[in-house]
């Protein structure tokens, strides 16, 4: 089973905590807004899950990739 | 061989009550500064990492609860004074000093609310999540009186200093986030 | 061309985007030039005043007729009654695409929507949010019954009563039409049967992206009509919750031809792989307050739809399309599958072939800058990104040559596909289309020169 991380843009606020939490798969954009790229292998998905916590917005989640 | 036993109507149990509510203010303070500065702002924190500001947040709130529960628990376990179990609870009907007391109440039952919505965050939805969550300013202010109105070192000199740091603390880092936010709207 | 005049569909005067959100994040640092020069408007960014609908084969069969209940009924007959199999296999045999802009087949719709385990709802999208895009309003005045019937049919298939009408709020004609016809429908004689569905009407506030799908599920559930994230299709889950089948009002129109002609007869019209007609949408040649609503069966030449036009730069697909080389569509029919070859899209049928005095360029940059101000300035990449790709482009078009080919490309790849809905993507592919197909009238731009 894949994941990927999605981003619920009208609810993100940009605090950044997610690319703090997992800068291997995001990055912030020039307005702070994260970058998803690729996919959360299974080794990274306890952080993932971590950064879906973290956000204070609620905005990111882990879903199913394909 | 005896065991060793708790004079019940002796200083001790007070003297605890009195330790961990003005930790317990402080406590709760550093709660609301962190919930503040974790949550004003964008992008990756400047000093520490976001996620360790939220996470110092969370922990004290846990720790504060663990301090609440010592907190009332001497306070009713103590035969000095008459304060019953529920008494913690009811905002009304308290024998002892009821408004000072009735206001702790009040803020022990808006932090339950804080607790158990944020323990069911994913099963409600985030509007309702983040109304009551917004409480946490009510219940601070709330246990400020309290602890102004029955705490017995509130009169004492370093008490009043303790109590006064905390009030300034929480007004400048509103006031900062306010400005922040205010700020943020303008310039889009 | 001989075609039926319309009444007028005028607009609302000052009509624009909708009341905008406050945003939650702070907007770019916008890098400015020195010049506040702007670029000429040479695009209408309203709706037309005027639509006229030419006959066609299927859908527009009856144009001259009016739009009267009576006169659909003695052109095409009675509502046909048919169960959800039948319903499906002809629509999967029809091959009927959604005629909104993404071409989703509409039967695999239908059979979420049928599977779901609460009852379904129906919706007609009639909110025509592309300001150059008339062919629905066309629909809903001259042939209403068609679009009522393709619902109405697909309603009692999926043993549902409540189907809503979104109309847009800066075409009143078309809300005044359906409203028309449904009073029509009502005054019909006979007993009431049960099934027989509930319609109600909505108006949606002017705007490019309140015609968004999840925008007008929004809408109909009380909240503002703006995007919101879907987590699952709404044919899946969508309004309540609920199996929610929203379709572009000529998709419901197809429908109800297919299921009237049967898939053979409906694939009498239209190339093997592609039966069927489309509507599209062309400016008039004349009259600049006038758009042009013509049906084409699919495999038709683009020179028998465009003459002399076809010669011209064209853009397909409204202002979310692509650009199609002076000449490239003389080669080329009206297919969606052999544009989608060319890295073209038909997209909602608007055809723009550009005048004489309009440079794809700076046509660009004025859309874009349009699509920027249409942004429900809801998700931080596009309140952002779109107004910084705006003012790029303004400066490409006006000759400065302080804008910058890298940058455009990073804020297009910054904008596309990171918003709640594809407003952003639209606009990236808008962009992208022009600096691929037209990369040396750009480099030419860059350079401070202008072909045209």
């Amino acid at each position: 089973m894949t994941w990927t991380m999605r981003v619920d843009w009208p609810s993100c606020a940009a605090r950044g905590l997610c690319a703090e939490l997992l800068p291997e798969r995001i990055h912030l954009d020039e307005w702070g807004f994260p970058v998803v790229e690729g996919t959360v292998t299974p080794d990274l998905l306890g952080l993932a899950k971590a950064a879906a916590t973290a956000c204070p917005h609620r905005a990111l989640r882990l879903v199913s990739a394909g | 061989m005896s065991l060793p036993s708790i004079d019940l109507s002796g200083p001790l149990l007070w003297f605890a009550n009195r330790g961990t509510g003005i930790v317990l203010l402080v406590l709760y303070t550093a709660v609301v500064l962190l919930g503040i500065l974790s949550a004003t702002g964008r992008g990756p924190g400047r000093f520490v990492p976001r996620f360790v500001t939220q996470g110092l947040h969370r922990n004290l709130a846990l720790l504060a609860t663990v301090l609440l529960a010592a907190h009332v628990t001497t306070a009713v376990v103590d035969t000095y004074v008459d304060i019953r179990w529920f008494d913690a609870f009811l905002p009304v009907g308290g024998l002892y000093r009821p408004l000072y007391l009735g206001m702790g109440a009040l803020s022990l039952d808006l932090l339950l609310a804080i607790g158990v919505s944020s323990l069911l965050r994913s099963r409600i939805s985030e509007r309702v999540w983040r109304r009551i969550h917004l409480l946490a300013y009510v219940s601070w202010g709330v246990a400020v009186i309290h602890t102004l109105g029955i705490g017995t070192d509130a009169g004492s000199p370093w008490g009043r200093w303790t109590v006064l740091s905390c009030v300034a603390a929480v007004v400048v880092a509103v006031a900062g986030r306010a400005v922040a936010r205010r700020v943020q709207v303008v310039r889009s | 061309m001989s075609g039926a005049v319309l009444a007028s569909v005028t607009s609302f005067p000052g009509a624009g985007a909708g009341a905008p959100v406050a945003p939650s994040a702070p907007a770019a640092t916008v890098r400015r030039s020195l010049s506040a020069r702007s670029v000429p408007r040479t695009v209408r960014t309203d709706p037309p005043a005027q639509v006229v609908a030419t006959p066609g084969p299927v859908l527009l069969s009856g144009v001259l007729d009016g739009p009267s209940l009576e006169a659909h009924r003695d052109r095409f007959g009675q509502l046909p009654q048919l169960d959800l199999d039948t319903v499906l296999a002809t629509v999967g045999a029809g091959a009927v695409v959604g005629r909104g802009g993404a071409g989703f087949p509409f039967a695999r719709k239908l059979a979420a929507a049928a599977t779901g385990r609460r009852r379904a709802v129906v919706v007609i999208n009639l909110a025509e949010g592309e300001p150059a895009s008339a062919k629905d309003t066309a629909l809903a005045l001259v042939a209403p019954h068609q679009i009522l019937d393709g619902a109405e049919v697909v309603a009692r298939a999926l043993r549902t009563t409540e189907v809503h009408i979104v109309t847009p709020l800066e075409r009143p004609a078309v809300g005044d039409a359906i409203a028309a016809a449904l009073s029509e429908r009502a005054a019909q004689p006979g007993r009431r049967d049960r099934s027989q569905p509930r319609w109600r009407m909505r108006a949606a506030e002017p705007g490019f992206v309140s015609g968004q799908a999840r925008a007008v599920l929004e809408l109909l559930a009380g909240r503002p009509g703006l995007p919101v994230t879907a987590w699952k299709p709404e044919a899946m889950s969508g309004l309540d919750g609920r199996p929610t089948l929203l379709s572009n009002a000529e998709t419901w129109a197809q429908v109800a031809a297919v299921l009237r002609m049967g898939a053979l007869g409906y694939a009498a019209h239209g190339t093997d792989t592609e039966p069927g007609t489309t509507l599209l949408t062309l400016p008039h040649r004349r009259d600049a307050d006038t758009a042009v609503v013509l049906e084409a069966a699919y495999g038709t030449p683009w020179v028998d739809v465009l003459g002399p036009d076809v010669e011209q730069p064209v853009l397909l697909g409204g202002f979310h399309g692509t650009w199609a080389d002076a000449g490239v569509l003389a080669e080329a029919t009206v297919s969606r599958e052999e544009l989608r070859a060319r890295g073209l899209g038909l997209g909602a049928g608007v055809v723009l072939p550009m005048r004489a005095d309009q440079c794809p360029v700076a046509v660009t940059s004025e859309i874009v800058d349009y699509l920027a101000k249409a942004s429900a300035r809801r998700c931080g990449p596009c309140l952002n990104g779109l107004p910084a790709l705006a003012e790029e482009m303004r400066l490409v078009a006006l000759g400065e040559t302080s804008a910058s080919w890298t940058r455009i490309g990073e804020l297009v790849g910054l904008v596309d596909k990171r918003g709640a809905c594809a407003h952003p993507d639209g606009t990236a592919r808008l962009v992208r289309s022009l600096l691929t197909t037209f990369d040396d009238e750009v480099a030419l731009h860059l350079r401070g020169g202008c072909s045209r």
